[in-house]
């Protein structure tokens, strides 16, 4: 190129190779997850998904069907709404333990971290299982298992956020004398609350997603009938109940929008902190969690009797030892590699494809494109990518990729707003075209959010991968699937924690990347 | 952002923390309960559909209130009933195999259909190139879940009679998780080819739910023994006997019984041991499913 000195990219050798490594790690994973693009267009497949889409007109409007409709859509209300009050309860203790915020030192406690993981990594669909001894079957296995995985993820993001904003006017709260608790309250919720607030409700809406992993174990909700809806490849049904979930998700969507105004408004001037909006609110949201208790008759007490402690104890009793024969730990690691390469390659084909999406100014048919891409749960795509290009990791990467492109799609459009402007309108006075004041001006300063958010995403991402599995698309999941079938507990224990240490080596991995880019 | 928006916020959060701590809710009544659940051989929906006048026949036969609860996992059942969450099961033969060792022997298979004395499974396909068990090498194929006796255990075992390992010599392995999806994964082309319990195969093929042009039984299994109603070994001896008796009082030219029975898809109920589900023990032992 005839590019003076001056002008050329001064960081462009080490760009070039740092691309060029990135190629070489990834080309294995995408061979692992069977990338095969010409699969998509094969015209018997594409004939397949036809069909199966054409079902989905007209969507099933039966009485008997609405009425199943109606009394699943309310569960999975109800599930999700209690496992996030069971997870907000959990989270907001463990958060303060857990996050370096407001410390003198930032040292983390690394027991409440491990805890974190420990919650986080096994699958909710594992926890449900142990749960469903206690609870028997029905929806208070599935709020439980909600309730811990969610909490784990709630402690650690509300951890990581409180980290992550202007640390100076806590530290000046603590060198003038005030505590802990106190620097933490008046120093960084005030920059971090409109963060805090949105992130739960965004977890609110991925609680009712994460109901249609519950279905599997009789937690009932929408995902129960939707999975047996694709299972038969029933469109019309499946057509209704993406149609309820949809709405669901966007309602929450608006919810979340209206929280963050109320947040952006400035309080009245009146002696009372309480207007009338808060309460209405508070009340709203404490009858909301009580009423989902009620409706889904959940026995609390009966987690707490002796009895209940037994059977847990023993059920967890016979996961040791887990099986470490050759011939087991070959397969499971045959497993990993698969689970890995669907999680990576799922992931980057979404931060790609996000990214494009987030980047037009005129947003509403793309929001709404995002929306739907991620009101669609995995599992679901999982469906439908596997009519596309047939069962494996392939349609497992699919799936992930396309609700990933949902979620990462519209953080990074949020993350891309909220860059300070200055760079890039200093670029532009200057004279630089749109495209380059957008990569050297807005980019570096939304950077350090995109790269955050999709590796959290892809921590997420692997492990739904691990459950994906349970549909075929290969890796741990369809072996954790198949031993816990058949209460081979010794198998499944070391497929368990081939999914824990998978999951704490990418968190790793993942926190190692951040520090490396920053 | 002001220091009373935060309270707002912080208060806002205590108070879903007291409530939600605070919800405590009564133990539901276990008395004069029966507790009914099935594997989910089939949509639970369907199950539940299937079950509702048989249910309404169990609480006038025993004077309790009866209860299903449908679950989509096998294993879920067989949890429960070692648990005692629920009192009577409908089992595979398989599952009952798993029920019988997770509940130290004690739970009792009191009846079965005429026709579970002698079940068997078809091999489906829509592929034309497949003709019998061996053409099936290099294809992906479709059980049903893997508990299932039918649509996994049975076939397995049988195929591995014919020379034939399914995570060796098939190009994938499914598990659809109940026989009517196995079709709807075949049908679909999800599967090169599947595997279901006859019975199934039937209902379906009279429902005309089923492309039969289309889709085409390649191969049938051996009969072997499979689906039981089972209790909870500890139950009272009273009401187990009432329970088998109630089933095996059904009668077909009642025009009531007949309702029940045709859901059921049974033309009779028969009494059943234990020790007919020996073989399907020993097959799972040989099959890998059972160590």
């Amino acid at each position: 190129m005839l590019l003076n000195p001056a002008a050329r990219d001064p960081a462009a050798r080490s760009r070039l190779i740092g691309a060029l490594a990135t190629l070489a790690v990834l080309w294995p994973l995408f061979q692992a997850a069977e990338v095969k693009p010409g699969v998509l267009f094969d015209p018997g497949n594409l004939k397949v998904i036809g069909n199966f889409l054409a079902g989905f007109l007209p969507p099933e409007t039966g009485a008997e069907f609405l009425g199943y409709l109606g009394k699943a859509t309310l569960e999975t209300l109800a599930i999700a709404t209690a496992g996030m009050a069971l997870a907000f309860v959990l989270a907001v203790p463990l958060a303060y333990l857990a996050s370096g915020a407001g410390r003198e030192k930032t040292t983390l406690n690394p027991l409440t971290r491990s805890l974190l993981t420990l919650l986080r990594g096994i699958p909710e669909l594992v926890w449900a299982l142990v749960f469903v001894r206690v609870f028997g079957l029905g929806p208070a296995a599935g709020v439980l298992a909600l309730g811990l995985t969610y909490g784990g993820m709630l402690a650690k993001v509300y951890a990581e956020i409180l980290e992550s904003v202007d640390a100076a006017p806590a530290r000046a709260l603590r060198h003038n004398g005030a505590g802990r608790p106190l620097a933490i309250l008046y120093g960084l919720l005030p920059q971090a609350s409109k963060e805090l607030a949105s992130y739960t409700v965004y977890r609110w809406e991925c609680a009712i997603r994460a109901s249609v992993v519950m279905g599997f174990v009789g937690a009932g909700g929408l995902g129960q009938l939707m999975d047996q809806a694709m299972k038969m490849l029933n469109g019309g049904e499946a057509a209704s109940i993406l149609l309820a979930f949809m709405v669901l998700v966007f309602s929450a969507d608006g919810l979340s929008g209206w929280l963050r105004r109320a947040l952006d408004t400035p309080p009245a001037n009146r002696a009372s902190p309480f207007g009338w909006r808060s309460s209405v609110l508070g009340l709203a949201l404490a009858g909301s969690v009580v009423a989902s208790f009620i409706f889904l008759e959940i026995d609390l007490k009966s987690l707490l009797t002796a009895e209940a402690a037994r059977s847990i104890g023993e059920f967890i009793a016979g996961f040791f030892p887990p099986d470490l024969s050759a011939d087991w730990l070959a397969k499971i690691g045959k497993g990993i590699w698969e689970t890995l390469a669907i999680s990576v390659v799922g992931t980057l084909l979404a931060a790609v494809a996000g990214l494009l999406l987030a980047l037009p100014a005129w947003r509403a048919p793309f929001s709404f494109l995002l929306n739907t891409l991620r009101s669609v749960p995995e599992l679901v795509w999982a469906t439908i990518t596997a009519l596309a290009v047939g069962l494996g990791p392939f349609a497992g990467a699919l799936a992930l990729a396309l609700h990933t492109t949902g979620v990462l799609g519209r953080l990074y459009a949020e993350a891309l707003d909220n860059a300070p402007r200055p760079p890039s309108n200093a670029l532009r006075l200057a004279g630089a075209p749109g495209g380059l004041a957008f990569l050297y001006g807005t980019l570096p300063g939304a950077a350090p959010q995109l790269i955050a958010y999709t590796l959290y995403r892809w921590e997420m991402n692997i492990r739904m991968a691990a459950i994906l599995g349970f549909v075929g698309a290969g890796g741990l999941g369809q072996l954790l699937y198949f031993e816990l079938s058949l209460f081979h507990h010794a198998q499944a224990s070391t497929v368990i924690i081939a999914m824990l240490a998978l999951s704490i080596s990418v968190d790793q991995a993942s926190a190692w990347l951040r520090r490396c880019m920053q | 952002m002001t220091v009373s928006t935060l309270r707002r916020l912080a208060l806002k959060g205590a108070l879903v923390c007291a409530l939600a701590a605070s919800a405590s809710l009564p133990a539901r009544a276990a008395d004069a309960v029966l507790r009914v659940s099935a594997i989910p051989d089939e949509a639970p929906t369907e199950l539940q559909r299937k079950f509702a006048p048989l249910g309404k026949y169990l609480e006038a036969q025993t004077g309790m209130k009866v209860v299903f609860t449908p679950v989509s996992d096998y294993a879920a059942v067989v949890e429960s009933l070692a648990t005692k969450k629920i009192d009577l099961a409908w089992l595979g033969g398989f599952t009952y195999v798993q029920a019988k060792i997770r509940t130290n022997g004690t739970a009792i298979p009191i009846v079965q259909r005429e026709e579970d004395a002698k079940f068997t499974s078809k091999f489906i396909t829509a592929d034309p190139t497949i003709k019998s068990l061996n053409d099936l090498k290099g294809k992906t194929f479709a059980f049903g879940a893997p508990s299932s006796t039918s649509g996994s255990l049975m076939p397995r075992y049988f195929l591995q009679q014919a020379g034939l390992n399914p995570e060796k010599d098939f190009k994938n392995v499914a598990f659809s998780g109940a026989h009517d999806a196995t079709v709807a994964f075949v049908a679909a082309g999800k599967a090169d080819a599947g595997v279901l319990n006859a019975s199934v195969w039937d209902k379906l093929v009279e429902a005309k739910k089923v492309d039969t042009d289309k889709v085409r039984v390649f191969a049938t299994t051996p009969p072997y023994f499979d689906y039981n109603w089972t209790v909870r070994g500890d139950l009272d001896p009273a009401l187990i006997k009432k329970l088998t008796d109630a089933f095996l009082k059904l009668d077909p030219n009642n025009p009531d019984d007949k309702e029940i029975m045709a859901l059921q898809r049974a033309a009779k109920f028969i009494p059943t041991k234990k020790e007919n589900y020996d073989g399907i023990e020993k097959a799972a032992q040989s099959a890998g499913l059972l160590k």
